[in-house]
């Protein structure tokens, strides 16, 4: 009943006609921020900070998370149409998604995007409203260990990512690992791989790589392949650009994972927003029919990451408002927004700022609804930009992908990274090795290293913490089991050839 | 060039001349670049945007100060950047320790502040010794005692081996002679949630992130990290009253202008920065974040930070860290 009732304040407080308002601004600015690559919500947050000074509590906190979830919407757009990611979270979109726009189905994976957000992402308010204490105390319960078998599940979803040879699919993951160690190691403060160039101190930026080997690579095979000014086929009529019934009813089950997985791994203060739409996309290739058909373009595998990732921000703020702990870049400005206009953000947020905090969470039933309205007549749109012949799309994607990496970092020594990046991603696309691997690797691989360091360091060196403690017996158990799921596959083939030889 | 913007900045040179009469020369014609080697959202970046508002809202400065984001490698990208501005009057940037610790353990890191203008000290930042509401331990002496009988057993969650709360742990087990573990974590938040798990057993923590999960009862502080109490603490122990004799550790945050930086510029940044100070808006700024406001100014800066870099360096060394320089 305090739900209900708190839930009724928070929508007296969201539909005062100022709020609506700042959170129209906020989907508003998040939506064009997402579609952005380089410019993210932290980013944009942390400029427009000064200016919130004024405002009351309650209408900047819905702005600037308006911002936040709003530009998890966007970020789907460039990896769509373009094969550029536009944040670290929609790395995954593009596997399928731009696939989907090369066969003309641009207008449906967008649509799909927008739909999968808009479930996920208010199934993620659903969460934070009803059940935001008790699994905030299961995000405490957490510890390195956990942290550590995860890293190690998602790191056995390679075997999902791989394609047809899962060696050239390791290779690539080791490759991501060890660009992931470049940089200063937290644990000594020595620099790793970084031959003598300060610049690489802080270690390579993620946005860097992913655009260096999806979109520029993608631009270098294109120009290879001759493709001098064929055009994309994109359909004419509004109805060809939505996504019909068939591809919605192949994402039920998407929409339904990307939710609960996101949310589940956004409430992990260590974990991020990456780390949930690869999960999703895993989980959904590992309980599909047609597993082979992932990364060929199939709805689910755009519905899947991008739920997760929208999901991921109504579990992010759990910890931020309830325990008042940041998981991540742009939830801890938003800590320190909260500060800068006197409140205290911390366990007691709920019952001395209701205001804010049933606000903000009634704000975002609105907010998802508004970025819905905002997102789908964009789409017909942006599906159209595909009509441009190659001649100008790829200066295009070559424009965005510069200025991508550059604002990400703002040090020209990136956009030399990223070409060098982008030639390495032509030669694995050229001699068949999945660059989806190496991405992985590298978003995993630096929390996975400290989460097993820190393990051992609690642990006194002792490696049986990681079966000792269920949860993370459980995952790594899982993750062994895929592991050796191609194994058990072929053998249990094998087997089944010999009996019928033999039959 | 040099007497147009003498003539320009002629009025306001009579109300700047009466504290500084003898370096008043100097005023910015063009947008001061502020460098903060965070990325925007960082602790630095969040502190250099506010410093810009309060002196925006008091029209303190005739022209804009503008953020310029230098992440990367700790403070490097930054300092090198400040470093190549050199005798540029229109470059200051956010300093805090990291600018010489990462200079001491970083090979490639060789800019150091001292080489550079340090204009003044706004901030040093406390801390607090926590631990979980229900431990059992009520005292920093509890602590002690505690990681003398169980040797290497209890943990301590924190961020880089260089950070202060590393060095004040290397400090209380060298004077203590108890020992205990120190669990690296990147983000603050990720410290926290260890401790309230019960993952860890002690943290060392700016009082404004913690300052809520002691009043909601979650974690206890058993001594403070500075010279005197905190306001919002007077009932906590400093380290010195509860026994454990160790020199301070500052945490600070001020203001560096780029090498060679004519001594008017120099003099004018400090006067503008001691005009924010002197601001209603700076102090609540100060208690909100549960800060420490002491202010030095350039004068004894200097001479300050080469002392600190040299206790800095003891230090590392002792904590087993790589010191390079």
């Amino acid at each position: 009943m305090e739900i209900a009732s708190g839930l009724l304040h928070g929508f007296a407080v969201a539909l005062q006609p100022a709020n609506v308002f700042w959170c129209f601004v906020g989907c508003f600015l998040g939506t064009v921020v997402g579609i952005m690559p380089g410019l993210g919500p932290a980013a944009t947050i942390a400029m427009l900070l000064p200016l919130t000074f004024k405002m009351d509590p309650s209408g900047g906190i819905i702005m600037l998370a308006g911002i936040y979830y709003g530009a998890k919407y966007g970020g789907s757009t460039t990896s769509i149409l373009l094969n550029i990611p536009g944040e670290s979270s929609s790395v995954v979109t593009c596997l399928d998604g731009y696939q989907m726009a090369r066969k003309g189905r641009a207008g449906a994976a967008l649509g799909i995007a927008a739909i999968a957000s808009f479930v996920a992402g208010t199934v993620g308010v659903i969460g934070l409203t009803l059940i935001a204490p008790p699994i905030a105390a299961f995000a405490l319960s957490f510890s390195s260990p956990e942290y550590f078998a995860l890293m190690c599940l998602g790191l056995a979803l390679v075997v999902l990512l791989s394609g047809p040879s899962l060696v050239k699919g390791l290779l690539a993951l080791l490759l991501g690992l060890w660009l992931t160690s470049i940089g200063t190691d937290l644990f000594t403060a020595q620099s790793r791989f970084i031959f003598g160039q300060a610049t690489l101190l802080g270690g390579i930026d993620f946005m860097v790589v992913a655009i260096g080997v999806f979109a520029i690579a993608e631009v270098l095979a294109g120009i290879q392949a001759g493709e001098k000014a064929k055009l994309l086929p994109v359909p004419s009529g509004i109805r060809n650009l939505l996504p019909n019934w068939e591809e919605l009813k192949a994402c039920r089950f998407a929409f339904l994972n990307g939710s609960v997985t996101g949310f589940l791994i956004g409430v992990l203060p260590g974990a991020g927003a990456a780390i949930s739409s690869f999960m999703a996309y895993g989980v959904e290739k590992a309980m599909s029919k047609h597993p082979e058909k992932f990364g060929t373009g199939v709805p689910e595998g755009v519905a899947a990451p991008e739920g997760a990732n929208n999901a991921d921000t109504g579990g992010a703020l759990v910890p931020l408002l309830t325990l008042g702990i940041p998981g991540g870049g742009t939830t801890a400005i938003m800590l320190s927004a909260l500060v800068l206009w006197g409140i205290k953000p911390g366990p007691l947020l709920m019952t001395e700022a209701p205001d804010v905090f049933w606000g903000l969470v009634a704000s975002m039933y609105i907010g998802n609804v508004v970025l819905l309205i905002l997102n789908l007549p964009l789409v017909p749109l942006f599906a159209q930009l595909l009509r441009l012949p190659v001649y100008i799309l790829f200066p295009i994607i070559l424009g965005i992908s510069i200025v991508g990496a550059y604002g990400a970092s703002g040090r020209l020594f990136d956009l030399g990274l990223l070409v060098g990046f982008g030639l390495l991603g032509y030669l694995m696309v050229k001699f068949e090795y999945p660059t989806a691997p190496l991405i992985l690797g590298f978003v995993l691989g630096d929390a996975m290293e400290r989460a097993l360091r820190q393990s051992l360091m609690m642990s006194q060196g002792d490696l049986t913490t990681f079966v000792q403690r269920p949860i993370s017996a459980i995952m790594l158990g899982l993750a062994v089991l895929i592991l050796l799921s191609p194994l058990l596959r072929r053998f249990n083939q094998a087997r089944v050839r010999a009996i019928a030889e033999n039959g | 060039m040099n007497r147009r913007h003498v003539l320009a900045g002629a009025a306001s040179v009579v109300t700047a001349a009466a504290l500084n009469p003898a370096w008043a020369q100097f005023k910015p014609t063009r947008p001061v670049e502020f460098v903060v080697h965070g990325g925007p959202g960082s602790g630095n970046d969040v502190f250099a945007r506010a410093l810009i508002a309060i002196i925006d809202q008091e029209k303190l400065s005739p022209v804009r100060l503008q953020v310029a984001n230098k992440p990367g490698g700790g403070s490097t990208t930054a300092s090198a950047y400040v470093m190549s501005k050199r005798g540029d009057p229109n470059v200051i940037a956010c300093f805090t320790n990291a600018w010489i610790t990462d200079t001491l353990v970083q090979e490639a890191a060789n800019n150091r502040i001292v080489d550079m203008s340090p204009i003044v000290r706004l901030v040093v930042e406390p801390a607090l010794v926590v631990v979980r509401a229900d431990s059992q331990i009520k005292s920093m002496a509890d602590f002690i005692n505690a990681a003398k009988e169980k040797p290497g057993a209890l943990k301590m969650s924190g961020g880089s081996i260089t950070s202060r709360e590393n060095v004040v742990r290397q400090l209380l087990m060298q004077s203590t002679g108890a020992r205990w573990a120190f669990i690296s974590f990147p983000g603050g938040g990720e410290r926290i949630a260890a401790l309230l798990g019960g993952h860890v057993d002690m943290m060392i923590v700016d009082p404004s992130e913690a300052g809520e999960q002691v009043r909601a009862g979650k974690l206890r502080p058993v001594a403070q990290v500075n010279d005197r109490r905190l306001p919002g603490f007077p009932d906590i122990p400093t380290l010195k009253e509860a026994g454990f004799d160790i020199p301070n550790v500052p945490q600070m945050r001020g203001i560096v202008g780029a090498p060679g930086m004519p001594a008017d510029a120099v003099a004018y940044y400090e006067d503008l920065f001691q005009k924010v100070t002197k601001t209603t808006a700076w102090q609540k700024f100060i208690t909100d974040n549960q800060l420490d406001g002491e202010f030095v100014k350039t004068a004894e800066l200097k001479p300050f930070l080469n002392k600190f870099e040299g206790q800095l360096r003891d230090i590392l060394k002792e904590a087993g860290a790589k010191v390079v320089r």
